[in-house]
């Protein structure tokens, strides 16, 4: 963009943007559109003899949008979900979310669990396997919670926060899988050590419990992990065009 | 229009509507150039200022009255827009609609018995 054009928007677009309640996707499109229009009307009143200046300042009196247009243009590009809520307080919407979000926490612990039960895999099962649900059902919560965050509220004010956590939990879920499965080795090697004899009763159990519970970990692990790589992913792609129309260097916050 | 009511403001955005989607009707146009159009087409009458325009096009756009395409031009993104069929439909209708309005707003402006032009 900036090859050809010499850009005498941007400062007028970068303090427009700050007004701008809507989506950072939107927002660049609408940036975007608008610095286009400008220079192109900008270069045509040159064209017809005026001064740069007064050029400019013609051009951002026609197109840039003035507070009522930026409502507008708000409301317009506001997510359905914002729509829809728009006339509920802002402490009853967050009880109402953290409640929804409680509920699917524990419905998805639920289904962990019932899912485990019918493939009768939690009989004897190894005791690491309970905290490893534990902290599966907090990772999709914090998957929710985020998913939730940016595409269905389009609240980008804080578009990198816990993606961190979600990394994070995805490794100590195997962690804990791994660490457990080494302890319920040394347990195992202990019971054998004093009974050699049980070893044909005892070993076969060993393998169902451990590849229960490492296979549980494994998923939620790679589940959290590409979730964790497509929201990245998208981020960038997000600031990269933010920062392309700003004229913004890298490290420009969201 | 209702036979009970009349929404003069929202009257005035359906104009708005109307001229955006009339001078998309021969050819794609960027936002800028649309405004330009519509205050040559009507001798300066109906102007767009303030960014006004842009709540119209993205509504419109919305409804899909219109389509909005970017590409390329000297290595600037622009955004252009099209009319949709749905468009051509609604501009047809609401032309009728607007011609009514207006010839029953002369007819009253004019006085009782008094014939229109």
């Amino acid at each position: 963009m900036s090859s050809t054009s010499p850009r005498i928007f941007l400062p007028d677009l970068r303090e427009l943007e700050k007004s701008l309640p809507v989506p950072i996707p939107d927002r660049v499109r609408i940036l975007s559109e608008l610095e286009f229009d400008l220079e192109e009307l900008w270069g045509r009143l040159l064209a017809q003899g005026l001064e740069e200046e007064e050029a400019k300042a013609r051009a951002l009196e026609a197109l840039a949008p003035d507070p009522g247009t930026i409502r507008q243009l708000g409301w317009l590009h506001a997510p359905i979900y914002r729509r829809v809520t728009l006339n509920m307080r802002d402490d009853r919407l967050r009880i109402v979310e953290r409640s929804a979000l409680a509920a699917a926490t524990g419905g998805i612990l639920l289904l962990q669990t019932l899912t485990l039960l019918r493939a009768d895999l939690l009989r004897n099962p190894s005791p690491f396997l309970f905290p490893v649900l534990g902290l599966g059902a907090l990772l999709v919560a914090c998957v929710l919670a985020k998913v939730f965050e940016l595409w269905i509220k389009g609240d980008h004010r804080n578009a990198r926060g816990g993606l961190g956590l979600i990394l994070g939990l995805s490794g100590i879920v195997l962690g804990v899988a791994f660490g457990g499965t080494l302890v319920d080795l040394v347990r195992l090697a202990g019971i054998l050590e004093r009974a050699p004899e049980m070893a044909g009763r005892v070993i076969p159990l060993w393998m169902v419990r451990e590849s229960t519970l490492l296979s549980v970990a494994i998923l939620l692990a790679l589940f959290g992990g590409l979730v964790w790589f497509v929201l990245t992913q998208w981020l960038t792609l997000v600031a990269s065009a933010r920062q392309e129309v700003l004229g913004l260097g890298r490290d420009s916050g969201n | 229009m209702t036979e009970t009511g009349f929404d003069v403001q929202g009257f005035a955005r359906d104009i708005h509507e109307l001229l955006v989607l009339s001078t998309l009707r021969e050819e794609a146009k960027h936002g800028y150039q649309i405004a330009l159009d519509v205050e040559a087409d009507s001798n300066g009458l109906f102007q767009f200022r303030h960014g006004t325009l842009y709540p119209i096009l993205h509504r419109l756009e919305e409804e899909r009255l219109i389509k909005g395409s970017w590409s390329r031009d000297g290595g600037r993104k622009k955004k252009i827009y099209s009319l949709t069929p749905s468009g051509l439909r609604h501009l047809s209708g609401e032309t009728n609609r607007v011609e009514e309005i207006v010839s029953r707003l002369i007819q009253f402006l004019r006085g009782p018995g008094k014939a229109t032009t």
